[in-house]
């Protein structure tokens, strides 16, 4: 870890490594608990990084019950827009206006499942009645 | 149910649908990063369980009124 750590181009693996074979070479027996080491220590990084990874989740309340999952969605949309505020100020350029759409897609989409709806529950009362006045054009013509 | 409730009800459903989708591929991004050598296959279990979850969550929440009178009539 020291390696690593003072030796920002030298990567994680190849700093290990290179401590096992050092002590592999100078002694021998001790080349099993380098190895033993090296492993322990590398699945204790990984182990700790996933673990944490699921503790955070369990916690901000993301795996638990619908209502939970709706208000940590809530709190997301508040929080992403001053966010994003702060980060284009860090860099400094300017993100181009959000386009304003001149109609509601809810709207439009609520107004298209009512009128879909009428149409279908008013449908069989409608086509009796034109069935009706094509009967009774067709008797007339046959008068 | 009035269909007001049973509008919030599937509105809470949608929300908690992302929140666990989202849960469940961050979740499997990392573990396929740190574990399995960047496969796809944990990303993909992620998903699967985060839709699971979802789907048990809004089954509880649209049978919640329909459980607590069964309750009720076993306790009588």
């Amino acid at each position: 870890m020291c390696l690593y750590t003072f030796m920002p181009g030298v990567t994680f693996n190849k700093a290990c490594f290179s401590v096992i074979k050092y002590v592999a070479l100078r002694h021998p027996l001790s080349c099993l608990i380098s190895v033993s080491f090296f492993f322990s220590h590398r699945l204790a990084t990984k182990v700790t990084i996933a673990g944490g990874a699921l503790y955070v989740t369990y916690d901000s309340g993301l795996l638990g019950g619908s209502a939970q999952g709706s208000e940590v969605l809530g709190k997301a949309k508040a929080a992403i827009p001053p966010a994003v505020d702060e980060w284009v100020k860090y860099f400094g350029f300017e993100l181009p206006a959000f386009p304003k759409m001149g109609f509601s897609p809810v709207e439009a989409w609520n107004s298209g499942v009512q009128s879909s709806i009428s149409a279908l529950s008013s449908g069989p009362t409608a086509l009796g009645g034109y069935t009706n006045q094509g009967l009774q054009y067709l008797k007339d013509l046959t008068k | 149910m009035s269909e007001k409730e049973l509008g919030k009800k599937l509105d809470r459903c949608l929300a908690d649908s992302a929140v666990k989708l989202g849960a469940g591929l961050g979740l499997g991004i990392v573990f396929s990063v740190v574990f399995f050598k960047r496969h796809t296959w944990p990303v993909a279990f992620g998903l699967g369980m985060g839709l699971g979850m979802a789907y048990t969550n809004c089954q509880n929440d649209l049978r919640a009124p329909y459980l607590i009178q069964r309750n009720i009539k076993m306790a009588s």
